[in-house]
């Protein structure tokens, strides 16, 4: 990996609640047009670090680049604009609002808006049921198809920068193949994809590079096709 | 070096506080027989305020209850008070303890469908029945409409005794409140203040709690509420059932500090010298008290005294049993 | 006995209108932020006295005023959602209600102090003519008015809600704040916004009641409290909830002060909304 090529850099990181430091001097990168993957259990402190690059959370110390560019402590709607996508855990779409305007409002940057009709007929095409079901609220739509609106709204904010948090929770897992497939699709079509899971063997598969983590740190650091699921998950339960 | 003195004198504090309690008892009993007669009204005043203020904390600050509705109780209290002695001639002290047992009565029946409402549609209900009772009394005959009443047998009373009484209130919420928290009752408030649903299913039976609290509550500030007409000696239904008897707690104990008992001490000192000090120019005392007040939601949330205390790490009347 | 209450009914009707618009941006601040705006209906009263001022400095019609009461009404309530209200917001319940609390006592004293207790009007020609339609049925053309204006205002608003990103980043912030963040949403320029357009709806509720019947410092109190029964009865999932919860309100005064005079016309309304309260805490239309 050359610099050249980094499109996000994660640099000794230290994020505390209260007394607690819930991570320790992380480090890690993201090549662009990558897939790379954050594996850990419960608690290890995935979605904290998540948060701390969405914006939704200040780092105590330590920095996060993107392009090139300090992002660190960056509000969650700047981050946005700057490129990178968060679709988070439990899929948080808006209940109350149509399956459109769920994706409509998520090309609220002006950036993204000035082209969000073309964005959308690139969800649609796809995730061709949300066409179908575009007029419907949000509430009303199955777990599988509030995933893939999720995803889809994430998507209208045109990222280069896209982050999967725990994607496959609760869903049945042929919609999780499912879903799966159209995240390497999405990766084809040039967007660097984050993926955080508690599932070892799949994101091993989905993804070029693995970084395991266990109790804030990073425990474990490779190419995914290199790694070994056992060695993984002794790293990931600290056997 | 300077942290080290001010621990000591906490620790002398602390060891003498009953002494000084005792003291400061004293001092304020023998007030009417030195003080001149606007001293005397002014500490009146204090105590007087000092009741509402303290019970309108237990409700909003223990107990979670933000009433904006407490004076319907005064307007009860000054109201019975006002149509016994008045139309009936009946004897003062009774009528100031009947006026105390009308406004339980009435808080116990509007306790059941009050209570049902949370959080704000709490805080509007109360104040909706307090408006409801405005208008009700100034359209009713029987209390002679928006006309009201000269209390007539406040005559008999002097500024003095008047003091006494206002002193009793005003000390005794005081005490109440003091004597609530270090019950179980209190434990349960403190639980419920935490967190409810916690409480809830740790066994603390909240709605008793609050009942409690609001009943009490009622009780005290109708017969402050009394005391404050026999005072002011005419009452007139738009000023008893006026939201600002409850604007003056608010202001009172959001200055001094919410769910602290030496807040509404504190708060009460400010409040009533402040619109002692600008009683020329009535409104501009509440703008600048409802000024202060919002500063100091902002930048000190628990009041002077609550601040204090977070700074020092004392309660000088700690509700905590050591 | 039909003539007696076809008149009452009327007008209960329009003036719900009016109730509606007093009634609508209150509902909007509580559907977003969960917070109870206790200096709404002063903020309203705030904005007849300054189309009053307008009018007395500039001699022009009431609705006139609008053109300059609008946007400064408008900054007033991004002013107060900035300054006052977000920074509290996440403080629990208490203290956002507590400063708009401070808010209220803090314009009515201010409102006394600049214009004396005395009563004022918003003078026109409108609110003493009437359209008869029987010799025992008319229409008080400044109510009619006031509910046309009411019904394209909640017009207005659906659309605004339903067509423009900033009414769907407003409906979303409700939604859910940290995901409308998630999306690019600055939820607390936002939340000033919304209280702003808020305060639109106050300043034309304002204009409209000054014109309508008289207005003086304190009467902020009356018509928080008749916000408050709009957004009760009528619920916060639709604006067609507000139109609706202000005309039930509207009629039942109007009906009950046939029944008990006029002196117990609030008072009417009063009890209709601790009914509605007992029986459904959280709004007659609220789906749970």
């Amino acid at each position: 990996m050359t610099t050249a090529n980094i499109i996000l850099q994660v640099d000794n990181v230290d994020i505390y609640y209260g007394d607690f430091q819930a991570i320790r001097n992380v480090s890690f990168q993201v090549p662009e047009r990558s897939i790379i993957s954050i594996i850990g259990s419960n608690g290890a402190g995935k979605s904290t670090l998540l948060k701390a690059i969405a914006g939704l959370l200040k780092p105590y110390s330590g920095k996060i680049i993107f392009k090139g560019k300090d992002i660190t402590g960056l509000m969650a709607n700047k981050i946005v604009a700057e490129g990178i996508s968060l679709v988070p855990e439990g899929r948080r779409i808006f209940p109350r609002m149509t399956v459109y305007e769920n994706l409509i409002i998520g090309s609220y940057t002006p950036k993204a808006r000035r082209k969000n009709k073309e964005l959308l007929n690139k969800v649609f095409e796809l995730f061709p049921v949300l066409k179908e079901k575009s007029q419907q609220i949000a509430s009303n739509l199955s777990g599988g198809q509030q995933q893939m609106l999720a995803i889809g709204r994430a998507l209208m904010s045109d990222p280069e920068l896209i982050i999967f948090d725990e994607i496959s929770l609760g869903l049945a897992p042929l919609i999780v193949k499912e879903i799966y497939q159209k995240i390497s699709e999405i990766n084809r079509e040039g967007t660097t994809v984050v993926l955080v899971e508690q599932d070892v063997r799949r994101s091993l598969k989905a993804s070029e590079f693995s970084y395991v983590m266990r109790g804030g740190e990073i425990v474990l650091t490779g190419k995914s096709s290199a790694l070994e699921e056992e060695d993984v998950k002794v790293a990931y339960f600290g056997l | 070096m300077g942290k080290e003195c001010v621990t000591i004198v906490i620790n002398d504090i602390r060891n003498y506080k009953w002494f000084i309690i005792t003291g400061l008892i004293a001092v304020l009993l023998t007030i009417p027989f030195w003080a001149s007669n606007y001293t005397v009204s002014i500490f009146l005043l204090i105590f007087m305020y000092l009741a509402l203020a303290q019970m309108w904390n237990l409700l909003a600050g223990y107990a979670g209850l933000v009433s904006l509705g407490q004076q319907m109780f005064i307007g009860l209290g000054g109201y019975t008070l006002a149509v016994l002695t008045e139309l009936y001639r009946a004897p003062l002290w009774s009528s100031i303890l009947i006026g105390g047992v009308i406004s339980l009565i009435f808080a116990l029946i509007i306790s059941a469908p009050i209570f049902r409402m949370r959080e704000a549609y709490f805080t509007i209900g109360t104040w909706l029945v307090a408006e409801a009772l405005k208008i009700f009394f100034s359209n009713w005959g029987y209390v002679r409409y928006g006309q009201g009443f000269f209390i007539t047998a406040a005559y008999q009373l002097t500024t003095t005794h008047m003091y006494y009484m206002a002193m009793v209130i005003g000390l005794g919420s005081v005490a109440v409140v003091y004597i609530i928290l270090r019950s179980r009752l209190g434990l349960g408030l403190m639980a419920i203040r935490d967190n409810e649903t916690a409480a809830e299913s740790m066994g603390v039976e909240v709605f008793k709690a609050k009942l409690i609290c609001f009943l009490i509550g009622a009780f005290v500030t109708s017969i402050a509420g009394s005391i404050f007409y026999l005072y002011q000696v005419f009452i007139q239904p738009y000023a008893a059932f006026g939201i600002d008897w409850t604007v003056a707690m608010v202001f009172i104990v959001i200055i001094g500090g919410i769910g602290t008992i030496e807040g509404p001490l504190a708060g009460v000192v400010i409040y009533v010298l402040l619109r002692q000090y600008l009683y020329n120019y009535a409104g501009i005392s509440m703008l600048v008290l409802g000024l202060i007040a919002i500063v100091l939601i902002h930048v000190a949330p628990k009041g002077f005294i609550g601040t204090l205390q977070e700074k020092l790490g004392f309660e000088f009347l700690s509700p905590r049993r050591r | 006995m039909v003539q007696d209450f076809a008149q009452p009914i009327l007008n209960g009707i329009l003036l719900g209108g009016l109730y509606a618009v007093v009634g609508i941006g209150m509902a909007m601040i509580f559907g977003i932020m969960r917070i109870t705006n206790l200096a709404h209906g002063d903020l309203m009263v705030l904005a007849s006295y300054l189309s009053l001022v307008i009018i007395s400095g500039l001699g022009i019609n009431p609705f006139v005023t609008l053109v300059i009461a609008i946007p400064v009404m408008f900054f007033v309530g991004l002013i107060v959602q900035s300054a006052l209200i977000n920074r509290v917001l996440k403080k629990g319940n208490e203290p956002p209600l507590l400063v708009t609390f401070g808010l209220s006592i803090i314009i009515q004293n201010a409102l006394l102090l600049i214009f004396t207790p005395d009563a004022k009007m918003l003078m026109n020609s409108l609110s003493t003519k009437s359209i008869f339609l029987t010799n025992y049925l008319s229409v008080p053309v400044i109510y009619l008015v006031d509910f046309i204006i009411a019904v394209a205002l909640i017009l207005v608003f659906n659309q605004f809600y339903q067509k423009t990103y900033l009414g769907r980043a407003i409906r979303a912030a409700s939604d859910d704040e940290g995901a409308a963040e998630l999306v690019g949403i600055n939820t607390r320029r936002i939340y000033g916004i919304a209280m702003g357009i808020a305060m639109v709806t106050a300043a034309i509720a304002g204009v409209l009641v000054g014109m309508t019947f008289t207005f003086y410092p304190f009467t902020g109190t009356q018509y928080l409290i008749i916000a408050f029964g709009v957004i009760v009865i009528g619920g916060l999932n639709s604006l067609l909830g507000v139109l609706v919860g202000g005309v039930i309100l509207g009629l039942a005064q109007l009906i009950g002060a046939e029944f008990v005079g006029t002196g117990y016309q609030l008072l009417v309304g009063y009890i209709i909304l601790l009914l509605v309260l007992v029986v459904r805490p959280q709004g007659i239309f609220a789906k749970n």
